[in-house]
């Protein structure tokens, strides 16, 4: 019964965090941003501030469509769904064989949750944002799917636990974590990849007619996404190269590990986000593209044992 | 050659040629000789020509036969020798009350020798028109850079263009009664007659859908209205409408100010460029007194002058940056920019509206000790913008974003009589400061500095001429400071000349700001037309746009560095009641308690 106490605090704290630490890396982005600009920025919490103020908020719903008001409830249930097949110290709070699958799917589920919101309205700033996030899901997916490819079968199992325990380090994973850092960063639409959101062009695209209580949920289910994103990189990262993980003690030290590299990464994506301009969606597609071919080369020599 | 007694005799008409106290009995032969091309000119439309006057200097009239307009505005637009030569803007004006006649009268800046401010001129060319048939042939067919000016001209004095190929409103809204002309003399200009709202938008293009930009949108920052019609993301075709926040300026300025209270309103046409205005203001009426002003003035204009453009450009770039979500970049253009407005707030009192303008010089002195200062924030500017543009222009994204993109080629930005940095980035060797004689109002004649002009045409190519004038400027402002002469900062004003015109002219930030004067009795201004850059420069954004992605247009727009308030000359009134009404800080908090959990 031990085991199982155990294995329920790590998942309550893995719970835990993917609720409540999300907005506040965002608080660490706004902030750093705010430095490199020359400014002082909001406080940490502020996105949190933010998101209580949504969601005392009520809703304007420009449209009959159900769709629209459920849409940002089931991107935000996706996008738990996939913080909670990842691995928290050695637990993950929902394990079975395959989860690898589910857990890009879950993702995937975001966008094409904010992609039918773009759609359910009448207005052509929602529908070109929504035209633009399946640009890039069409473009960057293939290439998880083939980078998650990779690492599947070097460590001959689908499944996250099995994974992140059989790794072997060979080049080919090597080079696959160095593009997978770029797919999931554009999965994840900082800049210079938030072409679907962008105010300045499409005015918040899908998120454009949204406002109140839907809007909070929605930024909310964005923020987890982009947590469980970041937070399955790092376990990647961190975890195989660690050796079996079979005491409390030394899973709840992986676990602070993986909480500090997360939280260490956020500077430098902010970094990025300030010091980049926003690309094009045609450029963004002809980059995914170009990247594709690189995964199918690292694939070919993950086939050939390297 | 035809003497002007013999014309007298053809034609009877005289030659006012030059009351201005420079010469006051100059033949027909001396004005025809003094600058090239007139002559030829004079030959080509010897039998239209009624008369030919000298307002002031280096600004010419030919009073010609309405019938030949179009011809003679494109014998000089397209004159092979003056390549440069650009449609200005028009002016109609109401003469009625005078002579019983309407006037339309387009005038152009014709470049003998770019940048040579002693060879160049003013044309204008003045047409008469009956006071029951107020029509002339329209240019607009042939020369694009007359359609928004002949559609104005339309609008607010009732004008008929003849053959207009748009004849859509475009200053007044499409719910404005029929002939009801606000710019004509017998209209009150109280008087704002509101009928049901209506909209006069041009068809969706079969095959495409469209994207409104505006009337309010997030990457254009006053109230214009882009309609896109779009295929996917490429840009097929654009239909503008703007003119929302037209404030009827001129109207308020002619009749009911005195020339010096004009000034003041001239300052607040616009919010960042509004000194140039001023000037463009001042130096007309200067010219029509026929005074001199002081060296010192002359060198305090133009030193606030460049020190606008220097912060108006930095403003600029930050913009631009914002709007391809280079955020970083527009914080820090901003940041470098501050110290110049605590810089002009030391010289004038004030961060914008400086008001240190008057007819005839300037408000104050500047002080010796504050020269060191002056020279320490431009010094700091030039080194903190080098560093922002070798961290700007390295960023790869920007660029990307930048290059190759809204491409105005040369030939579409001479039609469209395109100005400024824009027209420079097409290739164009324009510059006001040094094409017409700046020389009374301004001392650009005094200092050295260089024109830039780029190729290519695209957003890139106005990012770098700005980025190279903002230097030039800093250079203008040391010699300056430098060279500052002694004396006096103003000259005394008498009594203006009745029923007299001429224009005054800046190159402002965004291009050539032009200010035309026609004085009434009793040192009123009997007709004002103000022509801000951004309305030459508008009209072609839809050629800019045409072909590229819909994320390119907030660039592209802001890439010509529009000023809507400027170009509608636009007070905000209550359209219920048509008075003009402003709610107190306390009333508006009143308001938003009482609506609370609505907003």
């Amino acid at each position: 019964m031990e085991i199982d106490a155990v294995k329920l605090g790590f998942s309550l704290v893995g719970i835990i965090l993917l609720l409540f630490l999300p907005p506040y890396l965002d608080g660490i982005a706004r902030r750093v941003r705010a430095r490199l600009q020359y400014r002082r920025g909001p406080p940490l919490s502020q996105t949190w501030y933010d998101l209580q103020k949504l969601f005392a908020l009520p809703s304007v719903r420009p449209t009959a469509s159900t769709l629209f008001t459920w849409a940002p409830y089931l991107a935000l249930a996706s996008s738990i769904s996939a913080a909670l097949l990842l691995p928290y110290g050695n637990v993950i709070p929902v394990n079975f064989g395959f989860n690898l699958v589910v857990f890009f799917y879950v993702v995937v589920m975001v966008s094409v949750f904010l992609i039918l919101a773009g759609l359910s309205v009448q207005n052509a700033f929602s529908h070109i944002g929504s035209s633009r996030e399946m640009q890039i899901v069409l473009t960057v997916e293939p290439l998880i799917a083939i980078l998650y490819g990779v690492l599947a079968y070097n460590a001959g199992s689908l499944s996250i636990s099995e994974i992140v325990r059989n790794l072997h380090p060979t080049p080919s994973v090597l080079l696959t974590y160095a593009i997978l850092a770029y797919a999931l960063y554009v999965e994840s639409g900082f800049v210079p990849f938030d072409v679907a959101e962008a105010e300045q062009e499409v005015i918040g695209g899908p998120l454009g007619e949204y406002s109140g209580r839907l809007l909070g949920v929605f930024y909310y289910a964005i923020y987890i996404k982009r947590f469980a994103l970041l937070w399955f990189f790092v376990s990647l990262l961190t975890l195989p190269w660690l050796g079996p993980i079979d005491t409390a003690v030394k899973a709840a030290l992986v676990l602070a590990l993986q909480f500090l590299l997360t939280i260490a990464f956020y500077p430098i994506i902010a970094a990025l986000e300030a010091t980049n301009a926003r690309l094009r969606v045609d450029h963004i597609v002809k980059m995914n593209v170009r990247m594709f071919f690189a995964g199918l080369v690292v694939l070919a020599m993950a086939f050939m044992g390297w | 050659m035809v003497r002007t007694n013999d014309l007298e005799a053809h034609f009877g008409f005289e030659c006012r040629a030059c009351e201005n106290g420079h010469c006051n009995k100059a033949s027909l032969e001396t004005i025809l000789g003094e600058r090239e091309g007139l002559e030829e000119f004079y030959e080509a439309f010897k039998e239209h020509i009624r008369e030919c006057k000298r307002m002031t200097y280096g600004q010419y009239m030919f009073i010609i036969d309405r019938e030949v307009l179009p011809e003679a505005v494109l014998w000089w637009h397209n004159h092979p020798k003056f390549k440069e030569t650009h449609l200005s803007t028009a002016v109609g004006t109401d003469e009625r009350p005078l002579d019983g006649k309407f006037v339309y009268m387009p005038f152009l800046s014709v470049q003998v020798e770019p940048l040579n401010m002693d060879r160049n001129y003013w044309m204008f060319l003045k047409a008469y028109m009956p006071a029951d048939d107020p029509s002339f042939p329209s240019v607009a067919a042939r020369l694009p850079a007359a359609l928004w000016i002949e559609r104005e001209v339309k609008d607010l004095l009732g004008f008929r263009p003849v053959d207009h190929p748009d004849p859509r409103r475009l200053i007044l809204p499409e719910d404005w009664p029929e002939g009801v002309y606000p710019l004509r003399k017998d209209m009150d200009y109280k008087h704002s007659p509101v009928t049901e709202p209506k909209t006069e938008y041009r068809e969706t293009p079969e095959g495409t859908s469209l994207v409104p930009m505006g009337p309010v949108h997030a990457g254009v920052e006053e109230p214009a209205h882009f309609r896109l019609f779009v295929k996917g993301e490429e840009i097929i075709d654009v239909d503008y409408r703007g003119f929302y926040s037209h404030r009827g300026i001129e109207k308020t300025g002619e009749g009911r100010l005195t020339y010096n209270q004009v000034l003041f309103l001239a300052e607040r046409i616009c919010g960042i460029c509004g000194y140039q205005h001023s000037v463009s203001y001042a130096m007309a009426v200067e010219r029509l007194a026929d005074v001199e002003i002081p060296d010192r003035a002359r060198y305090i204009r133009t030193l606030m002058l460049e020190l606008e453009r220097i912060h108006n450009h930095l403003l600029w770039v930050g913009i631009a940056a914002h709007l391809v979500g280079y955020d970083t970049g527009f914080m820090h253009a901003w940041r470098i920019r501050e110290p110049v407005m605590w810089l002009v707030e030391r010289l004038t009192g004030n961060r914008k509206q400086y008001g240190m303008n008057i007819v005839g010089g300037v408000r104050r002195d500047l002080l010796d000790y504050r020269k060191e200062e002056v020279l320490n924030v431009v010094k700091r500017i030039r080194e903190e913008t080098k560093t922002f543009l070798d961290i700007a222009l390295n960023t790869n994204t920007f660029i990307k974003r930048a290059e190759g993109v809204g491409i105005l080629p040369y030939k579409v930005a001479k039609a469209y009589s395109v100005l400024g940095p824009t027209a420079r980035a097409s290739g164009r060797r324009i510059d006001a400061r040094l094409d017409q004689a700046t020389k009374t109002a301004m001392a650009y004649n005094e200092v050295d500095f260089k024109v830039p002009v780029y190729k290519e045409g695209d957003v890139l190519a106005r990012v770098l001429v700005r980025m190279d004038e903002l230097f030039e400027s800093i250079w203008i402002v040391e010699q300056l400071i430098d060279g500052m002469p002694g004396g006096d900062i103003f000259t005394p004003i008498g009594k203006l000349p009745e029923y007299e015109e001429a224009l005054g002219f800046t190159e402002a930030h965004r291009g050539e700001v032009v200010h035309y004067v026609m004085t009434g009795e009793k040192n009123k201004v009997y007709r004002w037309k103000v022509r801000a850059p951004t309305y030459n420069n508008l009209p072609a954004i839809p050629e800019m746009l045409k072909g590229y992605h819909v994320a390119d247009a907030p660039l592209i727009i802001a890439s010509i560095d529009p000023c809507y308030s400027c170009t509608e000359r636009v007070q905000f009134v209550d359209v219920k009641t048509g008075r003009v009404r402003i709610l107190t800080e306390a009333e508006f908090n009143e308001l938003s308690i009482e609506n609370r959990g609505v907003f």
